[in-house]
C-alpha cells in the first residue's frame, strides 16, 4: 500500500507539471512521426548528367537485302526508361564538363559514344542469333556480324555515399533492362557500361556515417550541458548573482560559449583520435576545416541550449526539451540516410537541423578531402545560425536572470 | 539624487495572478541607515527587494537606486545583493566562490584575499574556506552568501534573510556587522521574519500583504503601539489592519 501511495504522490505531481505532462504525451508522438515520415526507403531528387551523343542507328546485315541502317535511339530510351521521381536529370553535350560534376554538383554522369544503339544492337544479334524484324514493310533477317562494341560507354559516379550510389546503379541497370529487353537481348548492363567509381569503392558504410555520428555526439553532450549548466546556474540563483554584478548578458554568454566550445573540441577531438584509432574511419582532409566546422557547430549548438533552457522550468524539463532537437538530428540530418530519401516535408525540417550541414560540411572534409572552398554554403549557414542563436542567448539570458 | 536618500520608491506595484505581492509601496532610505523590512512569510519582502535591484520589473510605480531609475545597469558595482536562496555553487570551495565573485566586480586577487579574510571572520568560516561549500549546512552556505555580498564593499547592500538559520550568536554579531557598516556609510536593507531582530535597526518597516504597515525608528513604533517589543508592536498594527498614509 505504501508503494501505491509513492506512485500516487508520482503520478499526481506529473499531473500538476503541464510542461512535464505535455512532454510525456507529446514526445512519443514526435518521436514516431518523425522516424515514419524520415526514411521511405525511396529515393528522390538524385541529380545525375547525361551527355547523349548516340546517333540512334544500328547498321546490321541481314539475309535478304544485305546491309540495311535500322533507327532504334537507344540511349534516348534508356534516359526515358529512367525514373523521374528519382532522378533530377541534366543534359549536357561535354563529357568532360559532366564528369566534372560528379562528386560535387551530380551523383553521376553517363556519356553515351556515338555509336551506342550500334554496338546494343550489334551484340544483341550476336548473342541471341538470327532474328526477324520489319524493314521497309518486309520481314528481314538479321545476321550475326563481328561484334561492333565501339567506345564504351562511361559512368562516373559518386559513391561517397555508398547506399545512394548502389540506387543509382540499381536504378540505371533497371531502365538498361527495359531497353534492353525490348531488343530482345541477353546482352548484360556490366558489358555496356564502364563504371568508374569516384573513390574506388574505398568508402565503407561505417566511413560514411562516422561524420554524422560524430556530430550527433557533439550535438547530444554539449546541448545537454549546456542547457543543464544553465538551468542550473538559473535555479540555484547564481545566475541573477551574476547578472547583478557590473557584467553583461553578452560577457556572461561569452563565457559560456568559450567553456563550452573548447569542452566540444575536447570531445571532438577525442571522439576523432578514438574513431581513427580504433575503427580506421577514412579522414582524408584538412584537420584545420574540421576545427573551424565544429567551432561554429558548437556555438549554434550552445545558443540552441541556452534557448530552450529559457522555457525549461527544471533540469528535467530540460533535458526532454533536448530531445526535441536530437530525434531531428539522428534521424533527419542525413546521418544514416541521405536526404534524397526523404520526403519535401521532412527535408524542409533538415535544412533546419545544425547537423544536416556539420554532416555535410564533415563529410566533404573527411570523405573527399575538399576545402574550405567547397564548404562555403556548410560554413556561412553554420555561421548564421552561431550568430543568430548566441544574439538570443543574450537576450535569454537577461531574461532568465530577471524570471529566476 | 538627493545626497541623503539613496533608496526612493514611488507607488510599487506588482501583482502575481490576482495576489498583489507590491500593493502600491512607497519607500524612501536615507544613506547609511540600516533598514529593517520585516514580516511574516509571503509578506512581499523579497519580491520588493527584487524589484528595487531591478531583478523584477513592478507593473506600477517606479525605483531609483543611488540616483538612478531601476533598473538600470550603471549601479550594479555600488549594489549587494544577497538573494533568499544560498546562490552560491556548492561545487567550489567557499574561496573559489569569493574569486569568482570577485573577479566579477573586477577585484585584484590581493583584494579578494584581504576581503576574505575580514569576511570569513565574520562568518567564521576561516578555518572552512577550503572547503567544498556543497559539505555545508543550510545556515553555513547562507553565511557564505553573505560573504559573497558584501565582498565588492557595496555602497548599498540588499540582504534577504541573512541570518535565518543562522545561530544567536553569530546572528548578534551579523547585526554588529551591519551596524558598523552603516556607520561607515553603507546603506543595508535586511529584511527579515524575525520581527524583533530589526530592533537593531535605525529604520524598521513593517510589510504586510504587500503593503508598508509602518515605518520608522524602532523607538517610534513600540511608542506609537504602546509595546515594549516588535514583535508584540507587529501584532498591534496588524489586528488594527493601519496602513501609512
Amino acid at each position: 500500500m505504501t508503494s501505491l501511495a509513492v506512485a500516487r504522490n508520482v503520478l499526481r505531481r506529473i499531473l500538476r507539471d503541464g510542461r512535464t505532462l505535455a512532454l510525456i504525451i507529446i514526445l512519443p508522438l514526435f518521436f514516431v512521426l518523425i522516424y515514419g515520415n524520415s526514411f521511405s526507403g525511396s529515393y528522390s531528387d538524385l541529380t545525375i548528367v547525361i551527355v547523349n551523343a548516340d546517333n540512334g542507328l544500328a547498321s546490321v546485315r541481314t539475309q535478304e537485302v544485305g546491309r540495311i541502317t535500322l533507327t532504334v535511339d537507344l540511349a534516348a530510351a534508356f534516359v526515358s526508361a529512367l525514373d523521374p521521381d528519382v532522378f533530377d536529370i541534366v543534359i549536357l553535350d561535354d563529357a568532360d564538363e559532366a564528369f566534372s560534376m560528379v562528386g560535387t554538383e551530380a551523383w553521376a554522369a553517363l556519356a553515351f559514344p556515338k555509336s551506342f544503339s550500334n554496338a546494343v544492337v550489334s551484340q544483341a544479334i550476336r548473342s541471341s542469333g538470327e532474328r526477324k524484324v520489319q524493314f521497309e514493310g518486309s520481314s528481314v533477317t538479321l545476321l550475326p556480324s563481328e561484334i561492333d562494341a565501339g567506345p564504351p560507354t562511361r559512368l562516373v559516379i559518386d559513391d561517397s555515399n555508398p547506399l545512394v550510389a548502389s540506387a543509382v546503379i540499381a536504378a540505371f541497370n533497371d531502365a538498361f533492362t527495359a531497353v534492353l529487353e525490348t531488343q530482345q537481348s541477353s546482352v548484360t548492363v556490366e558489358s555496356l557500361l564502364n563504371v568508374q567509381r569516384l573513390y574506388e569503392g574505398k568508402i565503407r558504410m561505417l566511413d560514411f556515417t562516422a561524420p554524422g555520428i560524430i556530430g550527433f555526439a557533439m550535438t547530444l553532450i554539449t546541448v545537454m550541458l549546456t542547457a543543464m549548466a544553465v538551468v542550473r546556474e538559473r535555479t540555484g540563483g547564481t545566475l541573477t548573482r551574476i547578472l547583478i554584478a557590473p557584467i553583461s548578458a553578452w560577457e556572461v554568454t561569452m563565457g559560456y560559449t568559450l567553456a563550452f566550445s573548447l569542452i566540444a573540441l575536447f570531445q571532438a577531438a577525442e571522439l576523432f583520435l578514438v574513431s581513427l584509432w580504433l575503427f580506421d574511419i577514412r579522414f582524408v582532409g584538412d584537420p584545420g576545416a574540421v576545427i573551424l566546422v565544429i567551432v561554429l557547430f558548437a556555438v549554434g549548438l550552445q545558443g540552441i541550449a541556452t534557448l530552450m533552457s529559457t522555457v525549461a522550468k527544471n533540469e528535467a524539463q530540460a533535458m526532454q526539451f533536448v530531445l526535441f532537437l536530437l530525434i531531428p538530428s539522428i534521424m533527419l540530418s542525413g546521418v544514416f540516410w541521405p536526404l534524397e530519401t526523404m520526403p519535401a516535408t521532412m527535408r524542409a525540417i533538415s535544412y533546419a537541423i545544425p547537423l544536416t550541414y556539420a554532416n555535410s560540411a564533415l563529410r566533404k572534409i573527411m570523405l573527399t578531402g575538399q576545402g574550405l572552398g567547397a564548404l562555403t554554403f556548410e560554413l556561412s549557414v553554420l555561421g548564421a545560425i552561431a550568430v543568430v542563436t548566441l544574439l538570443l542567448s543574450v537576450i535569454s539570458m537577461r531574461r532568465q536572470a530577471y524570471t529566476a | 539624487m538627493t545626497a541623503e536618500h539613496v533608496i526612493r520608491a514611488q507607488g510599487l506595484r506588482k501583482v502575481y495572478g490576482k495576489r498583489a505581492a507590491l500593493d502600491g509601496l512607497s519607500l524612501s532610505v536615507a544613506q547609511g541607515q540600516l533598514y529593517g523590512l520585516a514580516g511574516p512569510n509571503g509578506a512581499g519582502k523579497t519580491t520588493l527587494i527584487r524589484t528595487l535591484c531591478g531583478l523584477l520589473r513592478p507593473d506600477e510605480g517606479e525605483a531609483t537606486l543611488l540616483g538612478w531609475k531601476m533598473p538600470s545597469t550603471r549601479v550594479r558595482s555600488q549594489l549587494g545583493y544577497m538573494p533568499q536562496d544560498f546562490a552560491v555553487y556548492n561545487d567550489l570551495s567557499v574561496m573559489q566562490n569569493l574569486e569568482f565573485f570577485g573577479q566579477l566586480y573586477s577585484l585584484r586577487r590581493a583584494q579578494v584575499r584581504e576581503r576574505a579574510d575580514e569576511l570569513l571572520d565574520l562568518v567564521q568560516l576561516t578555518d572552512r574556506k577550503r572547503d567544498r561549500v556543497g559539505t555545508f549546512s543550510g545556515g553555513m552556505r547562507r553565511r557564505v552568501s553573505l560573504a559573497i555580498s558584501l565582498l565588492h564593499k557595496p555602497r548599498l547592500a540588499f540582504l534577504d534573510e541573512p541570518t535565518a538559520g543562522v545561530d544567536p550568536k553569530l546572528r548578534r554579531s551579523f547585526w554588529d556587522y551591519f551596524n558598523a557598516l552603516a556607520d561607515q556609510d553603507v546603506t543595508l536593507v535586511v529584511t527579515t521574519h524575525l520581527v524583533e531582530e530589526a530592533q537593531r535597526c535605525h529604520l524598521v518597516g513593517f510589510l504586510m500583504a504587500g503593503k508598508l504597515l509602518t515605518q520608522g525608528k524602532p523607538e517610534e513604533i513600540l511608542a506609537q503601539t504602546g509595546t515594549d517589543n516588535l514583535d508584540d508592536a507587529f501584532i498591534v498594527l496588524q489586528e488594527r489592519g493601519e496602513v501609512p498614509s
